[in-house]
């Protein structure tokens, strides 16, 4: 894994970091909508040139607490659609450096040395599980002739 | 409509059918060297049987006939009409060779086949392009790619017609739409970016008309006249009035009139079963209304109509008009009070799932299809049906649809500070705040709307966005298939026509959210589903803060046991019911079913009748004599339409019968919620 390309995920005192392969772009700030009725973890929906995108806490997502503001988007290609994560800091690219031993947190996978830092890698797989997120496993694409 | 798309379910059906042509010959020379060897034929019955149900629900209605033709040979052979003879077999095995050239060329050539997909039912009397006539049911029609038939190429090329499958029509609306928004984003960027006032530089306004006109052409290539379906319609009649010795007039206005194909697919079975309703319940033979005074010969109408974004049908009949009373008296058997509605208010409890069938899933025309499924079906296609009667002069049905699904017309209001997108076919009313109308009600805040008390929620409470104080805000009231529910919001912000998006899946289900929309000026609006939201906010009002919490429902998943030895049938149903929310297990045949029971039993067991080894009758049977397993209801779901099997279902003990050919999403899963629940 050492050597890997990745894009470094800012949040709070922390510092995560997402395989370069995966992110398609970091937004500034964008204007939220809130999501009704969604879990707290989903901070609202964006506006990606006519897509709309989830941004989701980051913090939340690996079980820990902690709301500093929003200050950049990295928007995840997942298979099922663009997802955004919240990063407080600018997210800079890096090139993972020796590994420092394995990772606890869930939908992480392992830490690694970036200069002076230690970071942790996510695995965006299992991080965004739909066990994770609350979605049923049965959950179909809701075309707009699904509405009842 | 369903997830599982046309193209799985016909790789399904391919899969499927080639085991069975396989094992067909087999039996067809198995059966040739033995002669009436009754099991041998009983298996040929059945794997013509199950392919003939299988490509039904795969939409290869030209299989399915075919299947049934070679069927009715078997059957005769089966009851001892025909003996085994050389010839027969000739004749089946040719059949066989047939049905396989006739699956190939219809799998291979896929894309053809999809103009005629999505609804089996009228697959082959719509296609999709305008000014195709539909052809008579008994033509095999040559358009479709599946028969030896060549194309008459005089007739389509004196009318210039294209048939263009519909999902390449959809992707082209699709990018327009996306491209007009681009465009706006240009414009937005320009004067952000430069200062330039983009609505005053010639080019751009060039740009917007012609993408206009495009996206209103590109709309219009979707759309199909009434009259398509409207054959169908008119066959119906002469069929049920001539089988029940009446006399109808059928007349059409209006068959000119245009909507979207997917509107008019969504509505065809609606109609037809208002259309055989109006004959039979409402029309009367001709000696009782001479008695009546009316003309000998009863009159079915068809009216059509177009009203701004809306086509409006209307179906009346000059018969007898709906039995108030009766439905009243209903009502009251299922604890509904009706003392203090109007007559007209009344007179909609016919939509009621309750009321309009009897204890038994079924009804006089055969078809699976109750009034309450047609509501369904309706709001579907987000239309709304209405009906109007007037004892001893008649009744009309009215449905009333919008002309196109690509966009959504929705009221805008504003709670919380926060926009929201209200489906408009969801909303019965918007009235001003009056203190003078507010009551309570089993701890509940209730809302005098037309003198009937509907309860009613301050929106933001209701999405989660926090308690406000008492505000002299608007009232929006909105309706789910059975309940009203009044919605205070802070202000009304006016109408729209929203193109819908989903959410990103990777979301949890969002019950009370049905998508939402990029505004002109690039900022998101999120569009409710009514049904959704009433059922939050209902159970906020019981003081049930487990079930808000958990927008998906806390109730435990109620399972469902598929019985049916076609891989087809059996995957589409554990499909449509998964996603309804139930869980699914299957079994191939009767006595997979009771391993899998013994196993650990389930809520509800729906099952087919040919199968092997133990059928649908004597499964029921077992379950019912079964002591930890009688109590769990069992459905049936057979292409057997006679009066006698239904009878000898029912007899084994089954809760209901459904009846595959007017099997669909809606009325499976009407029929299983009625049986076992489950959210509406």
């Amino acid at each position: 894994m050492t050597g890997e390309q990745a894009v470094l995920l800012p949040v709070g005192a922390d510092m995560y970091a997402v395989p370069v392969g995966w992110v398609r772009e970091v937004v500034a700030a964008p204007p939220l909508t809130p999501l009704v009725t969604a879990p707290p973890l989903v901070l609202g929906l964006f506006n990606l040139r006519g897509q709309i995108v989830p941004l989701l806490d980051t913090a939340h997502l690996l079980g820990l607490n902690g709301s500093d503001p929003v200050a950049f988007a990295v928007v995840l290609q997942s298979p099922r659609g663009l997802v955004g994560l919240a990063a407080t800091a600018f997210p800079q690219r890096a090139t993972l450096g020796v590994s420092t031993g394995p990772s606890e947190l869930p939908g992480t996978a392992g830490t690694y040395r970036v200069q002076r830092q230690i970071v942790v890698l996510l695995d965006p797989d299992a991080l965004l599980a739909s066990e994770r997120l609350g979605a049923a496993s049965s959950r179909e694409d809701t075309t707009p002739s699904g509405v009842a | 409509m369903a997830a599982l798309g046309v193209h799985e379910i016909r790789a399904l059906f391919a899969q499927e059918a080639e085991v069975r042509l396989t094992h067909l010959d087999q039996l067809l020379l198995e059966l040739e060297q033995t002669g009436d060897e009754e099991t041998l034929v009983r298996s040929v019955f059945r794997e013509l049987h199950t392919l003939k149900g299988s490509s039904a629900v795969a939409g290869l209605t030209d299989v399915s006939r075919l299947a049934h033709e070679l069927e009715e040979i078997v059957e005769d052979l089966r009851a001892g009409r025909q003996t085994v003879t050389p010839e027969v077999i000739d004749t089946l095995l040719a059949g066989a060779d047939r049905l396989g050239t006739v699956i190939a060329s219809a799998l291979g050539d896929d894309v053809t086949a999809d103009v005629l997909d999505t609804d089996s039912a009228t697959a082959a009397e719509a296609p999709v392009a305008v000014g195709v006539v539909a052809a008579p049911r008994d033509v095999v029609p040559a358009h479709n790619g599946l028969t030896a038939r060549a194309p008459d190429p005089s007739s389509s090329d004196a009318h210039g017609v294209v048939m263009v499958p519909m999902e390449r029509l959809d992707e082209m609306v699709r990018l327009i739409g996306e491209s007009a928004s681009a465009h706006l984003r240009v414009g937005r960027m320009l004067k952000d970016s430069f200062g330039l006032d983009a609505a005053s530089n010639a080019e751009f306004n060039e740009l917007s008309r012609s993408l206009n006109g495009l996206q209103d052409r590109a709309m219009r290539a979707r759309m199909v006249p009434l009259a398509t379906v409207t054959d169908k319609l008119q066959r119906a009649v002469r069929d049920l009035s001539r089988a029940q010795g009446k006399q109808v007039r059928w007349e059409v206005r209006g068959g000119d009139t245009e909507l979207d194909r997917g509107v008019l697919t969504q509505l065809s079975d609606s109609l037809l079963h208002l259309v055989r309703n109006a004959v039979d319940h409402g029309i009367k033979p001709a000696a009782e209304r001479t008695a009546a005074g009316k003309p000998a010969e009863g009159n079915v109408r068809l009216h059509a109509m177009q009203l701004g974004s809306e086509v409006i049908i209307a179906i009346t009949d000059d018969g007898d008009g709906i039995d108030l009373a009766r439905v009243r008296e209903q009502a009251a058997r299922q604890g509904v009070g009706t003392q203090d509605m109007s007559d007209e208010d009344a007179l909609q409890l016919v939509f009621h799932s309750g009321l309009s069938t009897s204890t038994f899933v079924t009804d006089v025309s055969g078809r699976g299809v109750g009034l309450d499924v047609v509501r369904t079906n309706v709001e579907a296609a987000r239309g709304r049906v209405e009906v109007r009667s007037r004892p001893g002069a008649g009744t009309e049905f009215r449905i009333i649809v919008p002309i196109t699904l690509a966009v959504l017309r929705c009221l805008l209001v504003e709670s919380a500070g926060q926009r929201f997108a209200l489906p408009f076919h969801r909303v019965v009313l918007s009235q001003g705040f009056d203190q003078s109308s507010q009551t309570r009600a089993e701890g509940r805040a209730m809302v005098w709307v037309d003198d009937q008390a509907v309860p009613v929620s301050s929106m933001a409470d209701a999405v989660g966005l926090g308690s406000t104080q008492p505000s002299r805000g608007p009232i929006v009231v909105l309706t789910d298939a059975v309940r009203r529910h009044a919605f205070q919001v802070d202000q009304l912000v006016g109408q729209r026509d929203v193109v819908l998006k989903a959410l990103n899946r990777l979301l949890p289900p969002l019950p009370a959210v049905a998508g939402a929309s990029v505004e002109p000026d690039g900022s998101i609006l999120v569009v409710l589903d009514p049904p959704g939201l009433i059922q939050r906010a209902r159970q906020a009002q019981r003081g049930d803060p487990l079930a808000v919490a958990a927008p998906s429902g806390g109730t435990p998943q109620r399972s469902i046991l598929v019985v049916d030895d076609a891989l087809t049938v059996r995957e589409l149903q554990r499909n449509i019911l998964e996603r309804a929310g139930f869980g699914v297990r299957v079994a191939t045949d009767g006595a997979d079913a009771l391993s899998k029971l013994a196993e650990e039993p389930s809520d509800l067991i729906l099952t087919d009748i040919e199968m092997p080894n133990m059928d649908g009758f004597a499964l029921t049977e077992a379950v019912r004599a079964h002591p930890s397993l009688a109590n769990i209801p069992v459905l049936i779901l057979s292409s057997r339409s006679s009066e006698a099997d239904r009878r000898r279902g029912l007899d084994a003990g089954a809760d209901g019968y459904i009846i595959k050919s007017g099997f669909d999403e809606g009325s499976l899963l009407t029929a299983v919620r009625r049986l076992i629940g489950g959210r509406t």
